[in-house]
C-alpha cells in the first residue's frame, strides 16, 4: 500500500465511501439482481452484444461451411487475425486473476470491489480467446487431437511445441479460474437466496450455495479454500503468457526470437487487462452508482499499475530496437526497420501512441482522478495492444527470409466480423453476469465497512 | 505530524554489537587481501583483470542492488521496507566508491573486451557493425553517465530521508516517493545498459533480449539477501524487537523467495529460447557454459540458487525465524557469486573450467573493504527511518520500553 500519500482527515477510508453498513452494502449490491425487470440501458447493452454474437455465430456457421480461406491468411501469413485476437483476448483475462489472487497474498484490500467483475472478465475473455486456436485448426471438430490420449493412430501431439504447452497452460487456467469465482460466489450465492422471494430464483441461488449457512466451521475452511486456490492461480497468471510468449519465442523468425518475450508477454497482458477492467469499471459504477464500492482511490490504484505494466511493455519495446541493431544480425535489422519505416509503419506508430505516449498521462495525478480521461487512455491501451500483437504477428512475417515470397497481409470482412462477433460475445456475457449474479462482492465488501474493524481493546 | 521527538541515540548502532568487530576483521581481510591481489596483479595481470570484473560486480550487486530496493520502497511502501530502510540507505551510499573501484576496469579494457583491440574491429564486420557503441570512448563515458545517475539517486534518497528525520512533513514524503517512480526506472535502463556494456560485450558476437534483467534481478537478490543477514543481526534486541518481529521477517522471506523465482524465470526464459532456437550465433554461450566442467556449475546453479532455497523457503517458520533465514541468506550470496562467476568466466574461459587463487583474493579484497565501508556508513545514522510514517507507532513503542 502506497504509504506516503496515507488517508488524510478528508478521506477516513476511500476503499468505501462514508455512511455504510453491514446492511446498506448487502442492500445496495444485492438490489441490482433482485430488481423486477431490468433498466432500459441493459436491455440495449445486451441487445447489442446479443446481436453481435449473432454475428459471431454466422461467421462461424460460414467458416465451418467453406474453410479458413474466407479469412486473410495465406502463406507466407500463416498466422493472422486467429492468433492475434487469441494472445489479444487471453491477455485481458490476466488482471482478473492478477486483481484476485496476486493481490489477494499481498494483503491489498482495493482488490475488494473489483475482484468480482474481473474474474467474470477473466472468465468471458478465455471463452472468446479459446474459440480461435481451436477454429483456427481448420477442423474443430478434431480438436480433441490436441490433447495426449493412446489411440488407436499410435498418435501424439509434438510435447516440444509450445502451442501444446498452450492447450494444457490455457484449460488449466480457464479451470481454475472457474474455479476460484465461483468459490468465491457462494456466500453471495447464500446472501441471494435468503433475500429472494420468488420460488424459481430462490432454488437455483440455493442450489448454487451447495447449502452455505455461514457457520464458523463454514467460514473457517471457506478462508483456507480460498487462500489455496488464490495460491494456485498465482503461477498462472505468469504461466499462461509466458507459454503464449513461447509460441512466437521458440522459433527463429526475427522479431519473435528474442529472450525479452516471456517478462514483456507478460507485463503486456496484466497491461491489457487493466485497461479492459478500467474499460468496464468505469460505465458500470456510474450507471449503476457504485461510486461508494469503487472508489475514485480505486481507479487511482488501477491506473497505476497500468502505467507500470506500461512501463515496462516500453522496455521490452526499447529492447527490441536495441537488439535488433546490436545483434549486427541483417534479418533482425531489416525487420526492425520495416516494423519502423515499412508499409506497415503507420501501424507501428499507432502502436507506440497508443502504448507509450497515451499512458504518459498516467503520470498527473488530475488525469488519473478524472474518469472520463482514464476510461480514453484505457480505450488507447485496448486498441494499442491488439495492434502491438498485429504489428508483431504480420510484421515478422510478412517479409521474412525469402523475398520472392513477401507479401501483404489484411484481414477480410469475415476475420473482422468474427472478432467483433466475439466482443459482442463478451458483452453479452458480461451484461447477464451483471444481471444474475452479484458484480461486487457482498461478504468481502463488509469487510471494509468501519463496523468490522477489529477492536483489539475490546478483546 | 504530532509525535513527540525520539530519542535518537537509542536508535544508534550498540557499542557492544558484533557489526563493529566485523567491521575491524573486514577491513584486516580487505587490506591484506587487497595486498595479495596486488601482487597477483603484477604477475598475471590478464587473470587479475577477469578475478576483478567478477568480484566487482558481485560487490556492485550489493552497493547497486540496495539501492533499487530502495527506490522500490519508495514506489509500493511496506513495513518489510521501512525496517530495511536505514541499511539500504547506507549500502546505496557506497556507490561512489563503487565508481572509485571502476576505474582499473577502464584499465583493463583492453584485456577484458576484444572490441577494444583495433585490429579486431577492421577484420571483423560483427565489431566493426557493434563499433559505434562498443568503443573505448564512448563506454567511458556511459559508465561515467551510469555511475552520475546511481550516486544523485543515492544522495538525494539519503539526504531526504534525513529531512524526514528531521520532520519534514508531507512534502518530503511526496518528494520521496517521486524519486522512487523516477529511479526505478533509471536503475533498471541503467544497469540493462551497463550488463551489456561490462558483461555481455565480452562476448562481442553474442546478444539476449532479456540479459539486463536477468542483472538487475540478480542484483537486487544479493542485496536482499545481505540486507536479511544485517537485519537479523538486530532481531530481538531492544528497541528493535518489536519492530524487526516475525512478522517483518516473514515477509523478507516472501519477498527473496519471490526474488529468487523472479532470477529463475529470467534464466530459464533465456535457456529455453536459445536452446529452442538452437542458432549458430546465440547456442556457443551456452555451449562454453555447459562443457568442460561448468556444466556441473550449471546443475549446481539450478539445484542451490533455485530449488532448494524455493523449497525451504516455502516453510512458514524458516521465513519467521531470523537465524534460520540469515542462513537461507548467507547460503544464497554464496550461490550469487557462483552464478556471477558463472556468467563471467566461461567467456574467457569457454569449456575448460578455471578457478585462480586471485578469484579468491579479489572478492577478499573488494568484499572486504566494501563490508568495512557499509558498517561505516551505518555507524553515523540511526537503524530506523524515524520519521517514516508507517513505522510511527511501533517506534514510539519501542522508545517506551
Amino acid at each position: 500500500m502506497d504509504k506516503h500519500s496515507a488517508p488524510g482527515p478528508q478521506e477516513p477510508n476511500a476503499m468505501i465511501g462514508p455512511g455504510h453498513s453491514f446492511n446498506s452494502v448487502t442492500d445496495k449490491i444485492s438490489s441490482i439482481v433482485l430488481r423486477e425487470g431490468a433498466p432500459r440501458g441493459w436491455w440495449i447493452g445486451f441487445g447489442i452484444g446479443f446481436v453481435l454474437t449473432n454475428m459471431m455465430l454466422v461467421s462461424l456457421i460460414y467458416l465451418f461451411a467453406r474453410g479458413t480461406g474466407i479469412w486473410g491468411v495465406n502463406i507466407p501469413v500463416g498466422w493472422g487475425f486467429a492468433i492475434i485476437n487469441f494472445v489479444w483476448w487471453i491477455g485481458i483475462g490476466h488482471a482478473g486473476t492478477l486483481i484476485s489472487a496476486i493481490l489477494l497474498l499481498l494483503r491489498q484490500e482495493w482488490r475488494t470491489s473489483i475482484n468480482r467483475f474481473a474474474e467474470a472478465m477473466t472468465l468471458f475473455a478465455v471463452a472468446c480467446a479459446g474459440i480461435f486456436p481451436v477454429i483456427h485448426t481448420g477442423r474443430p471438430w478434431l480438436a480433441y487431437w490436441l490433447f495426449p490420449y493412446p489411440n488407436t493412430m499410435g498418435l501424439w501431439p509434438n510435447f516440444r511445441s509450445p502451442l501444446i504447452w498452450d492447450v494444457f497452460a490455457v484449460s488449466t487456467y480457464a479451470s481454475v479460474s472457474l474455479l476460484f469465482w465461483y468459490v468465491g460466489l457462494i456466500p453471495d450465492m447464500a446472501t441471494l437466496r435468503d433475500r429472494t422471494v420468488k420460488i424459481i430464483p430462490k432454488r437455483i441461488y440455493g442450489v448454487l450455495s451447495l447449502g452455505w449457512r455461514g457457520s464458523v466451521r463454514h467460514w473457517h475452511r471457506y478462508e483456507t479454500a480460498y487462500l489455496l486456490l488464490a495460491g494456485l492461480s498465482t503461477p498462472l497468471v505468469v504461466s499462461v503468457h509466458t507459454i503464449v510468449s513461447f509460441d512466437f519465442a521458440v522459433s527463429i523468425t526475427p522479431g519473435w526470437h528474442a529472450t525479452i518475450f516471456p517478462p514483456y508477454f507478460v507485463a503486456g497482458a496484466v497491461f491489457a487487462g487493466f485497461a479492459m477492467v478500467l474499460t468496464i469499471a468505469i460505465p458500470l459504477r456510474r450507471v449503476y452508482e457504485l461510486q461508494d464500492f469503487v472508489t475514485a482511490q480505486h481507479l487511482d490504484y488501477m491506473a497505476r499499475v497500468m502505467l507500470a505494466t506500461g512501463l515496462i511493455v516500453g522496455y521490452g519495446y526499447l529492447t527490441e530496437a536495441f537488439m535488433a541493431w546490436y545483434s549486427a544480425n541483417p534479418y533482425e535489422t531489416f525487420m526492425m526497420s520495416n516494423r519502423m519505416t515499412g508499409p506497415y509503419a503507420p501501424v507501428y506508430w499507432l502502436l507506440i501512441t497508443c502504448n507509450i505516449l497515451s499512458i504518459q498521462a498516467l503520470w498527473f495525478e488530475k488525469v488519473r482522478a478524472t474518469p472520463i480521461g482514464l476510461f480514453i487512455v484505457a480505450m488507447f491501451v485496448n486498441v494499442g495492444m491488439w495492434l502491438e500483437r498485429f504489428i508483431i504477428v504480420a510484421t515478422s512475417l510478412h517479409r521474412d527470409f525469402l523475398p520472392s515470397s513477401w507479401a501483404m497481409y489484411a484481414g477480410t470482412v469475415w476475420d473482422w466480423s468474427l472478432f467483433i462477433g466475439t466482443l459482442g460475445f463478451f458483452v453479452s456475457l458480461l451484461f447477464l453476469f451483471i444481471r444474475f449474479l452479484p458484480m461486487i462482492s457482498i461478504f468481502e465488501m463488509k469487510t471494509m465497512v468501519p463496523e468490522a474493524e477489529v477492536r483489539e481493546d475490546l478483546l | 505530524m504530532a509525535k513527540a521527538k525520539l530519542d535518537r541515540s537509542a536508535f544508534m548502532l550498540p557499542a557492544g554489537h558484533h557489526l563493529h568487530s566485523v567491521q575491524r576483521i573486514a577491513l584486516i581481510v580487505g587490506i591484506v587481501a587487497a595486498g595479495l591481489t596486488a601482487f597477483g596483479a603484477m604477475s598475471n595481470p590478464v587473470q587479475f583483470f577477469r578475478s576483478y570484473l567478477v568480484a566487482y560486480l558481485y560487490c556492485l550487486a550489493l552497493g547497486l542492488g540496495s539501492l533499487g530496493i530502495l527506490l522500490l520502497h519508495h514506489v509500493v511502501g511496506g513495513r518489510w521496507g521501512s525496517i530495511l530502510r536505514k541499511f539500504l540507505e547506507a549500502g546505496s551510499r557506497t556507490l561512489p566508491m563503487l565508481a572509485l573501484a571502476f576505474v582499473p576496469l577502464l584499465f583493463g579494457m583492453h584485456e577484458l573486451y576484444e572490441w577494444s583491440h583495433a585490429d579486431a574491429v577492421a577484420h571483423d564486420p560483427v565489431i566493426a557493425h557493434k563499433s559505434l557503441y562498443l568503443n573505448s570512448t564512448f563506454f567511458t563515458v556511459r559508465a561515467a553517465v551510469y555511475f552520475l545517475v546511481w550516486i544523485t539517486l543515492a544522495t538525494l534518497a539519503s539526504r531526504w530521508s534525513a529531512a524526514q528525520e528531521e520532520g519534514g512533513g508531507p512534502a518530503v514524503n511526496k518528494r520521496l516517493e517521486f524519486l522512487g517512480r523516477g529511479g526505478t526506472i533509471l536503475y533498471a535502463g541503467t544497469m540493462t545498459f551497463a550488463a551489456i556494456d561490462w558483461v555481455m560485450s565480452i562476448d562481442v558476437h553474442w546478444f539476449s533480449h532479456i540479459y539486463g534483467l536477468i542483472f538487475v534481478a540478480g542484483q537486487v537478490l544479493t542485496a536482499m539477501a545481505f540486507m536479511v543477514v544485517v537485519a537479523s543481526s538486530f532481531a530481538g534486541r531492544a528497541p528493535f524487537e518489536r519492530i524487526m518481529c516475525a512478522d517483518r521477517f516473514h515477509d523478507l522471506g516472501k519477498l527473496m523467495l519471490a526474488f529468487i523465482m523472479v532470477w529463475a524465470y529470467f534464466a530459464l526464459s533465456q535457456y529455453l529460447i536459445i536452446w529452442s532456437g538452437n542458432l549458430p550465433e546465440e547456442t556457443p554461450w551456452y555451449i562454453s557454459r555447459l562443457s568442460g566442467g561448468w556444466e556441473h556449475f550449471g546443475s549446481a546453479l539450478i539445484i542451490f540458487h533455485f530449488v532448494l532455497p524455493f523449497v525451504v523457503l516455502l516453510s512458514r517458520d524458516v521465513k519467521r525465524n531470523p537465524r534460520s533465514l540469515a542462513l537461507v541468506a548467507c547460503a544464497l550470496l554464496v550461490f550469487r557469486y557462483m552464478d556471477l562467476y558463472w556468467l563471467v568466466v566461461p567467456s574467457f574461459s569457454p569449456g575448460v573450467f578455471t578457478l585462480h587463487w586471485l578469484d579468491f583474493s579479489a572478492m577478499a579484497a573488494l568484499g572486504g573493504l566494501w563490508i568495512a565501508l557499509f558498517v561505516q556508513q551505518i555507524k553515523g545514522h540511526t537503524l530506523l527511518p524515524l520519521g517514516d510514517p508507517m513505522l510511527a507507532p511501533e517506534l514510539a513503542e519501542g522508545a517506551e520500553s
